[in-house]
């Protein structure tokens, strides 16, 4: 099972003067359980591409299949497709609406027909997977919360629906350095436990570095590149070509390599580099 | 995007030709005087000098047919609801007659009269407002309402008012499709079901509209007030403009297809 694009186009005003391609000949592939990293610089075409993929928009020309359904405007199909791919859109919390956070996270189960312990066991379990505490704020009104908390109430209310594939556009944007570490970390956990593939668009390339194992770049409407992210970030005339920027942990280990320090790092994510580091410390100590 | 494309009367349609160059008030006051005209007028015939004068500008404008066109939609049911309505049930002599159904002369000639009077009417105002933007029409209607303020209304707000409703039209499209495409993907159905259903469905949609225009407006009052904007004190234009002889040109056409049409219902 899989999320695969074949060849898809999207346009804009398709046959008018002001014909625009947002996305053009994209052909991408995202297997089941992964964490996949959606980059690429403003415009793009990234929020596009996520949006395809539950069938908010659908693709002008090509073919956009999640688990063999191919997306459709068919009633029946589009059901189908939203109820395993859930979306967590850029600032989430500006979708609260319901007079109580259990309300809030609620409301997609019961749009799902769940039954009342469903729902009851859906948002308990939503609740403790984005780390906040059930009792504390199942009776609190959303618009009360802080930030950080009003971001995982609002990535609870999508995942309580149990979905199987997960895409968070900028999940972290707006967040504290603490919260956007730990909110990205419960994502993870939430792959690994209940084997949810997790889709994440970002423009931080530390948290793509750190989080997700393959990338897919965009830039201009196509795919640039897809693969490890490792090798992506190590192709430094890519990187600069689809006008990203490197990981600041990457950047670290070539500059150490070009001033031909003594002490050389592999290019890695920062959460790798402090362990190789320690290793490397230890070793000096044992010597 | 679909909600914004599809608000057409009262669209703007960007150019560089003399219509769109000529000056907002000059313009909305010979639309006003265009309007009146086509009111005046009693025939059909009484139209030519409107109609003239309505071409000539929308040639010149360089704005394509389509625009018009697609501003004529909206209203389209109402003129073939008023049309039908003329056709059948004036009385009169008839020419054309099947059971109870009777077409008469004066049936027809009323029909094509109101078709006239809505299509030059909608045609008018689209030229206007395909030709000057937004801002620039507010700015006009302010100007048109400045004597009034010296009977104390409050014109220069009222304008302030009307141009950051107009501003935010389309951002608060914008906002509506993104919260309507959060919840769908939420899994809600929206428009669907019985009445009862429908209206709630509109609760999710509409109650974070409400949250984040309060906030916008709170941020907006914050953002001017910081740049040093207060109620009431006297505020310059940065588009200050002058009087060109292409006004001259728009005012005189439209005075004399005024008192064309006036002579024409008065003499003729």
């Amino acid at each position: 099972m899989s999320i695969d694009l074949k060849n898809v186009d999207y346009v804009y005003d398709s046959g008018e003067p002001f014909e625009y391609f947002a996305l053009r000949g994209i052909s991408l592939h995202i297997d089941d359980g992964a964490f996949v990293g959606i980059v690429g610089r403003t415009g793009s075409g990234k929020s596009t591409l996520v949006e395809h993929l539950n069938g908010l928009l659908f693709s002008t020309r090509g073919e956009v299949i999640v688990d063999d359904e191919i997306v459709s405007k068919e009633r029946t199909v589009l059901a189908k497709v939203r109820r395993r791919v859930g979306i967590v859109f850029q600032y989430p919390e500006d979708q609260f609406f319901a007079e109580t956070v259990f309300e809030e996270v609620a409301f997609g189960c019961r749009n799902y027909g769940f039954s009342k312990e469903q729902v009851d066991e859906s948002v308990h379990k939503a609740m403790s997977t984005v780390g906040l505490d059930l009792e504390r704020f199942l009776s609190l009104s959303p618009f009360q919360l802080s930030g950080g908390e009003q971001r995982r109430v609002a990535i609870a209310s999508v995942i309580a629906m149990g979905q199987k594939y997960i895409v968070l556009d900028e999940p972290t944007a707006g967040l504290d350095s603490g919260t956007k570490l730990a909110v990205l970390t419960e994502l993870e956990a939430l792959r690994q436990t209940a084997n949810v593939t997790v889709i994440l668009v970002s423009h931080n390339m530390d948290e793509v570095a750190e989080f997700c194992k393959e990338v897919v770049v965009l830039d201009g409407g196509t795919v640039a590149f897809q693969g490890s992210t490792d090798a992506f970030f190590s192709d430094v005339d890519l990187v600069d070509r689809t006008g990203l920027e490197l990981p600041e942990s990457y950047r670290l280990a070539r500059a150490l390599k070009e001033c031909g320090s003594s002490l050389t790092v592999n290019e890695c994510s920062t959460s790798r580099m402090l362990d190789s580091l320690r290793l490397c410390v230890s070793d000096l100590g044992g010597a | 995007m679909a909600l914004s494309r599809s608000f057409v009367l009262g669209q703007h349609y960007p150019g560089t030709s003399v219509v769109h160059r000529s000056g907002a008030l000059v313009k909305l006051v010979s639309t006003i005087a265009l309007m009146i005209g086509v009111f005046v007028a009693t025939k059909t015939v009484q139209y030519i000098p409107i109609l003239l004068l309505l071409v000539v500008g929308i040639g010149v404008s360089r704005i394509p047919l389509r625009f018009f066109v697609r501003g004529l939609k909206p209203i389209l049911f109402l003129i073939v609801l008023t049309v039908v309505v003329q056709i059948f049930f004036t009385p009169g002599t008839p020419i054309w007659q099947f059971w109870f159904v009777r077409v008469t002369r004066e049936g027809l000639g009323l029909a094509g009269f109101i078709l006239c009077r809505l299509v030059l009417l909608t045609l008018v105002s689209v030229l206007l407002t395909a030709s000057t933007s937004p801002i620039e029409l507010t700015d006009a209607v302010s100007d048109l309402l400045k004597p009034l303020s010296y009977i104390g209304l409050p014109s220069a707000e009222i304008a302030l008012v009307m141009s950051i409703a107009m501003r935010f039209v389309p951002t608060i499209l914008e906002e509506t499709e993104r919260i309507i495409r959060a919840q769908v993907s939420r899994g809600a159905r929206i428009g669907e079901g019985n009445l009862v259903v429908r209206m709630k469905s509109f609760i999710p949609i509409l109650i974070p509209l409400f949250v984040s225009s309060f906030r916008r407006a709170d941020d907006l009052a914050v953002a001017m007030e910081a740049r040093g904007f207060r109620v009431g004190s006297p505020r310059t234009r940065y588009h200050a403009r002058h009087f060109q002889s292409f006004d001259a040109c728009i005012l005189l056409g439209t005075a004399a297809a005024l008192s064309g049409v006036i002579l024409w219902r008065l003499f003729l």
